[in-house]
């Protein structure tokens, strides 16, 4: 039904566009309440220790404050470490603010001021004096390297390295090509534009009305309730618009804790908003260290693949990412060999950023697939086209759909790949040197379990309402287009009703599941509609569809009407009059289908081709042309799915030139906690990016065909603009960032 | 000179709106003063420094000529003491009075340039000041205009598409701003009254000086007072450092000082011209100067930042000391009402020390033209491309005999020393020989004895020294491969 396509899959502007451009679209911060107070974290100035004595008479005496809270004074809260653990909490302890006088990592909060207005509690907390026990901090994951372990208890099955299989090492001894080297790759920082902040709203009996910035309302509300003992029905969480998130909102962070703490404390309305500063001592793509060894014959089929990655973690957690799987299940492989390892560095628990694992994992296996292809001595497109599987090695599974190859055909076209040379330093535009590189990407097209409500008005007006997120990606538009799809009506007849706690119930928004669950969720409801709809037409008396079934039927302007021959039918109106109905409203609600998963895998899958411009004398690079040719399945809404990709891209960019925390190892601290330091890709360091969506038919993936498009685009983009400069100056960089003074100083291969 | 009338009441205009305050405090910012008094939740905060344009305005002021322009500037570290007198448009005043989007705003609706929006006001406000001004922008006037707001969502292609078609949605003679112009100018020249404006009391305490006689005495009187032009250094003492700047003496609005002159060869640029004030005459002047000047920051902090400031700062990677240390620019600095002039070079003593007197300010510098026949080039590497701080910067200016020797040499760095700073070896290496590859490649190695760079995040000494080599070498080739030396071509990081 679906698939006469009239609004699902055409360029629908964002319902939300509006609002965003005029500044009429409220943030978690912009919400005001009456009487409320405003709270300002001061942070620790040591990455390791303990808190002596904490200071705060000054502070105190600041016009306007009203409490200051440290570990000395804060309110009692929930004891049991269960009670902390947010829906994606892992493995490990929780983070409590102002637990005790540890000091587990640089920019940790130490203590809470509450004042009337924000600029007396920003003042209050600068007038705050700590003094600490620090102890030396570990913070350098390539030192603390060899202290890794293997994580005891996993975060998800999934996330552990496959067994191995046949004898990788033997085969990769025994092969007559192979490359092997190390990787590193720095810390990220998600960075979304806007900052971590709360709102909330004290109202009678204790209830509690919750803006907060998140990924999932639910997920707030819940961490919330649990921590504070409180009753879930008294508190809504909202989060109408987030500001980008890019997974860093998706577990709750410590401003919410502290804005609910101080609120039932002290019976006020509160706000908290973070600095730009603190932003970067919360979750973080964490640094990681991986070494990759590849074997092929003389024809580059791959013999060998040895895959080990350790990555950091916090003292208290143990965050896990798929980082190293890929390289068993990206390539046609039978001798594989993964391992995955966590080293403990006194930093604040890494979190998931924009396709977590996938995005440092495929690096490091497509710079190394790079590597190998010169080493083979063949055009590295056509060392992946020889490796192709169509089955996931690591599982024993089926592929519910891979159209790869059309990635790397019209991609490689568009690109115009045949007119690579592939001796590197050998194509140059004026003065600089000119470099042309590829890489794949993979992800995981994941489908987990939602509910949507639909309810259909007498006058056609459509309202969808899910707990649902919407972090920029375009969820309010492309769930108002699959119901505008199912009613046959215009996108401006449905009301999307997402953002809220008190609506049926999802998962948090990320890794870009939201579009194939909510989606589907929404889809069923719709057509669960459909149903009952068709249920009292054929109670009418001589009703035309009487012998109609539900497959048999659909919505067209506003008539309940045969498919096969649309004259038959009833209208909407008077179906609803005969019944004494003003709606008919159903709720749906959907999950992954066990039974499929156990036969198949599901991938959304990439390639990616970057050229590069160097000016070698200076260091300098240009990422001068992208194009990034996607498999995803079915595509919503190409608008909204173009700016995916794109974003992710310009994020691999910056991933590849730019994006890397500086710490000052022998303190342990942050150095570059601004984003004038901390370098986000810029307007000018973009050029010419050509998003492709190749066809791809995939029922299997999720009822609505969709894959999900937030985490592919980046992945693979580091690795393809990391072998094109190797490809201009045959300089071989295999630590991220590859910034200028790098280019300038490595010595070129060969 | 008779002492000014004292007003202690700020006043400008917001939007539609005319506002009067008396209780401003010194460091009191545009953006805190917007979001959290007036409630106008458009304007965003995504870093409080300057860097992400998220918290973009325009601010419209009447210039010396009696005109009124629209400048895109950071709320985030404008004080609301230099607000005497002038527009300040939200997002919130962008759309037309009965609604309807403005054609800006369709565009990024209709192109999808907008996802998670909380950019999107700051980038509004940019295309709006930029198609004001220039209806069909060019892809670079579009990229210069969009150099100081930041997106982590959209990759900036739809909004690169989307500012390319504003136009097609409808002409500036219909945008309220300048269909109500005549209006504004009028009301903005009923707020001159040519008073002196004082609020607050002793030490927590801001002056807007009523004329450049009447900034002299006042910084006279009160010589610990903090001189704020731009304020885009001084914003960031305020909202990253937590620094008390008052007392303050802000002189954004003095005419006196945005006086852009030329005698001769040499170009007199008062204090408070800002970088886009200065562009068009400096790049006539001395063309190699336009391109370093649109790598200065992003729009909005061209639209407010200083020449006068940029040296007053006196910080090691300001990036016009080392070009105007190379082509020999003298200072104007004046005390109450004593003036001297000093070569440039000669202000800068050593790190966070200048020769600047209690009470004295910097009235203006001189920049003269290289002479003819004198090569002059100048070469800003970055870690990011635009909107970057440098991490080396090198001027060259050069003049040969017709035989080919070197009969003039200044090169300046900024980023390798404590202090914008001559190479003197290098330059004595090269002086009097034949302007030859072999003797570049002679005088590379002296740069050791003029500098010992340090490792910081934008780069490591190493890189540093090396660079600098580099630099010289790329003078030398442009030099004589005839290619334009007083142009930098727009990528290649100079
Ligand atoms: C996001 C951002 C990016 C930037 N990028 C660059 C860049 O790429 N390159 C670069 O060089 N700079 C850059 N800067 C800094 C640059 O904008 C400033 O150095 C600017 O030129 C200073 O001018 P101002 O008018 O804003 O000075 P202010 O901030 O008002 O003042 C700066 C200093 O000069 C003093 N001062 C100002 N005017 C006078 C006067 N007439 N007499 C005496 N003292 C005076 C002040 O007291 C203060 O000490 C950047 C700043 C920001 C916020
Ligand atoms: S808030 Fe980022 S530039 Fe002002
Ligand atoms: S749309 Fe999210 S930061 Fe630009």
């Amino acid at each position: 039904m679906l698939d006469r396509s009239k609004i699902v899959g055409s360029p629908v502007s964002r319902i939300d566009g509006p609002l965003k451009v005029t500044g009429a679209a409220k943030y978690a911060a912009e919400h005001f309440e009456p009487g409320m107070l405003f709270g300002h974290v001061a942070l620790a100035t040591i990455a390791a220790g303990r808190i002596l004595a904490i200071d705060t008479r000054a502070a105190e005496r600041l016009q306007g404050v009203v409490k200051i809270y440290t570990h000395e004074n804060r309110p009692k809260a929930a004891y049991r470490d269960s009670k902390w653990k947010d829906a994606v909490a892992l493995p490990g302890h929780p983070f409590r603010p102002l637990e005790n006088d540890r000091v587990l990592f640089d920019g940790q909060p130490v203590a809470f001021v509450v004042a009337e207005t924000p600029e007396a509690a920003r003042d209050a907390a600068g007038l705050i004096h700590v003094h600490y026990a620090a102890e030396t901090p570990n913070t350098h994951i390539v030192a603390e390297q060899h202290n890794s372990y293997e994580p005891p208890v996993a975060r998800m099955k999934q996330f552990l390295p496959p067994p191995p299989r046949g004898d990788a090492e033997a085969a990769f001894a025994a092969a007559p090509h192979k490359v092997s080297a190390d990787y590193v790759l720095p810390g990220e920082h998600h960075n979304p534009m806007e900052l971590f902040a709360a709102t909330v709203r004290f109202e009678d009996e204790g209830r509690l009305t919750i803006q907060d910035k998140t990924q999932g309302s639910q997920n707030s509300r819940d961490y919330v309730c649990g921590v504070f003992g409180l009753d879930p029905d008294k508190v809504i969480v909202k989060n109408d618009f987030v500001g980008g998130a890019f997974g860093q909102a998706l577990r709750p962070k410590h401003h919410l804790f502290l804005a609910v703490m101080a609120s039932l404390d002290l019976s006020r309305s509160m706000k908290v908003e973070m600095t730009r500063r603190e932003m970067f001592y919360l979750s973080w793509r964490p640094s990681c260290v991986q070494t990759v060894s590849l074997a092929a014959d003389d024809e580059g089929y791959l013999q060998a693949v040895l895959h080990h990655a350790v990555h950091t973690t916090s003292r208290h957690e143990d965050y896990q990412e798929n980082v190293a799987n890929w390289s068993g299940l990206a390539y046609k492989c039978d001798n594989v060999k993964i391992s995955y390892e966590l080293v403990k560095l006194d930093l604040a628990t890494p979190g998931d950023m924009r396709a977590p694992g996938a995005a440092s994992g495929v690096a490091a296996l497509e710079t190394a697939m790079d590597e190998l292809a010169c080493e083979v001595g063949i055009d590295p497109l056509e060392l992946r086209v020889r490796n192709f599987v169509h089955r996931d090695q690591n599982q024993d599974k089926a592929i519910t759909s891979k159209a790869l190859h059309a990635c790397y055909r019209e991609g490689a076209e568009r690109f115009g790949w045949v007119a690579r040379s592939p001796t590197p330093r050998s194509m140059r535009d004026g003065n600089d040197l000119v470099g042309w590189g590829m890489a794949g990407g993979i992800w995981e097209a994941m489908m987990s379990k939602g509910e949507a409500k639909v309810r259909l008005s007498a006058d056609g007006h459509v309202t969808v309402s899910a707990a649902a997120s919407d972090i920029g990606t375009g969820t309010y538009t492309i769930l108002g287009q699959l119901a505008a799809e199912v009613f046959d009506c215009p996108i401006d007849a449905v009301t999307v009703d997402i953002g809220r706690s008190n609506l049926p119930k999802t998962g948090v928004e990320g890794g870009s599941w939201t579009a194939a669950t909510t989606g589907s969720a929404v889809q069923a409801a719709a057509k669960a509609v459909v149903k009952t709809l068709l249920g009292h037409a054929q109670s009418m008396e001589n009703s035309p569809l009487a012998e109609a079934s539900e497959e048999q039927v659909e919505i067209s302007e506003g008539r309940l009407v045969l498919e096969a021959n649309h004259q038959v039918g009833t209208a909407i109106a008077d179906i609803m009059a005969a019944a004494g109905l003003d709606a008919v409203e159903e709720q749906a609600k959907v999950g992954p289908d066990i039974l499929s998963m156990r036969r198949y895998a599901a991938y959304s899958h990439s390639a990616v081709f970057v050229e590069v411009k160097i000016d070698e004398e200076l260091g300098v690079v240009r990422v001068t042309r992208v194009v990034s040719a996607v498999a995803a399945g079915r595509i919503l809404n190409a608008k909204t799915a173009r700016s995916q990709i794109l974003g992710g891209v310009v994020m691999g960019i910056g991933m590849a030139l730019h994006e890397e925390g500086l710490i000052d190892h022998r303190t342990g601290r942050i150095m570059n906690h601004n984003l004038a330091e901390y370098h986000v890709p810029a307007h000018a360091d973009i050029h010419d990016i050509d998003v492709i969506f190749v066809e791809e038919q995939d029922q299997r993936a999720s009822p609505i065909g969709v894959k999900g498009l937030g985490e592919i685009g980046i992945v693979g983009v580091a690795a393809a603009v990391s072998n094109a400069i190797f490809h201009a100056t045959g300089k071989r960089i295999r630590n991220l960032p590859i910034t200028i003074d790098k280019i300038l100083e490595s010595e070129a291969v060969q | 000179m008779a002492a000014p009338k004292i007003r202690s009441e700020l006043r400008f205009i917001l939007n539609g709106q005319d506002v009067s305050l008396r209780d401003v405090a010194p460091d009191h910012t545009l953006l805190d003063w917007l979001r959290l008094s007036k409630l106008l939740k458009g304007t965003k905060e995504g870093c409080a420094e300057g860097d992400c344009g998220a918290c973009t305005v325009l601010v419209g002021r009447l210039t010396p000529s009696g005109g009124l322009v629209y400048e895109g500037v950071n709320a985030c570290i404008r004080f609301m003491g230099s607000l005497d007198g002038c527009h300040v448009v939200t997002v919130e005043h962008v759309a037309a009075r009965d609604g309807k989007l403005h054609p800006v705003q369709q565009a990024m609706v209709d192109y999808h340039g907008s996802q998670c929006g909380f950019c999107t006001p700051g980038f509004v406000m940019s295309l709006y000041a930029l198609w004001m001004q220039t209806p069909n922008p060019t892809d670079q006037q579009i990229e210069t205009a969009l150099q100081g707001n930041l997106c982590r969502c959209t990759g900036y292609e739809p909004i690169l598409r989307a500012a390319r078609a504003i136009s097609s949605y409808g002409g500036t003679e219909k945008d309220p701003l300048l269909v109500e112009r005549d209006a504004m100018i009028a009301r903005l020249k009923a707020l001159k009254d040519g008073a002196r404006v004082e609020i607050g009391e002793g030490k927590s305490r801001f002056v807007v000086p009523a004329s450049l006689d009447d900034f002299a005495a006042v910084l006279e009187a009160s010589t610990t007072a903090t001189v704020v032009a731009g304020s885009t250094d001084v914003g960031l003492w305020v909202t990253k450092h937590m620094r008390d700047i008052s007392p303050v003496v802000f002189i954004a609005g003095l005419d006196e000082l945005k006086s852009i002159s030329v005698a001769g060869d040499t170009v007199t640029i008062g204090a408070g011209v800002t970088y886009t004030e200065a562009l068009k005459t400096l790049a006539n002047h001395v063309p190699a100067l336009g391109p370093l000047i649109e790598r200065i920051g992003g729009q909005q902090v061209r639209n407010m930042g200083t020449i006068g400031g940029n040296i007053a700062n006196g910080s090691p990677i300001g990036d016009t000391p080392p070009a105007l240390i190379a082509l020999d620019a003298t200072l104007t600095l004046r005390k109450g009402s004593e003036r001297r002039t000093i070569r440039l070079e000669d202000y800068f003593i050593a790190y966070g020390k200048q020769d600047r007197q209690p009470g004295e300010f910097v009235e203006a510098v001189h920049v003269p033209a290289p002479a003819a026949g004198e090569k002059f080039a100048v070469y800003k590497v970055t870690k990011r491309r635009d909107e970057d701080i440098t991490a080396s910067l090198g001027a060259f200016r050069l003049s040969l005999s017709a035989d080919g020797t070197v009969t003039g040499i200044t090169i300046a760095y900024g980023g390798m020393a404590a202090t914008p700073k001559r190479a003197f070896a290098v330059e004595k290496a090269l002086l009097g020989q034949k302007w030859t590859e072999a003797t570049v490649e002679v005088a590379m190695e002296k740069y050791a004895e003029d500098y010992t760079p340090l490792t910081d995040m934008r780069a490591t000494a190493e890189y540093r020294a090396l660079v600098a080599k580099n630099l010289l070498l790329r003078f030398y080739t442009e030099t004589t491969s005839g290619a334009a030396t007083a142009q930098v071509s727009r990528y290649e990081a100079a």
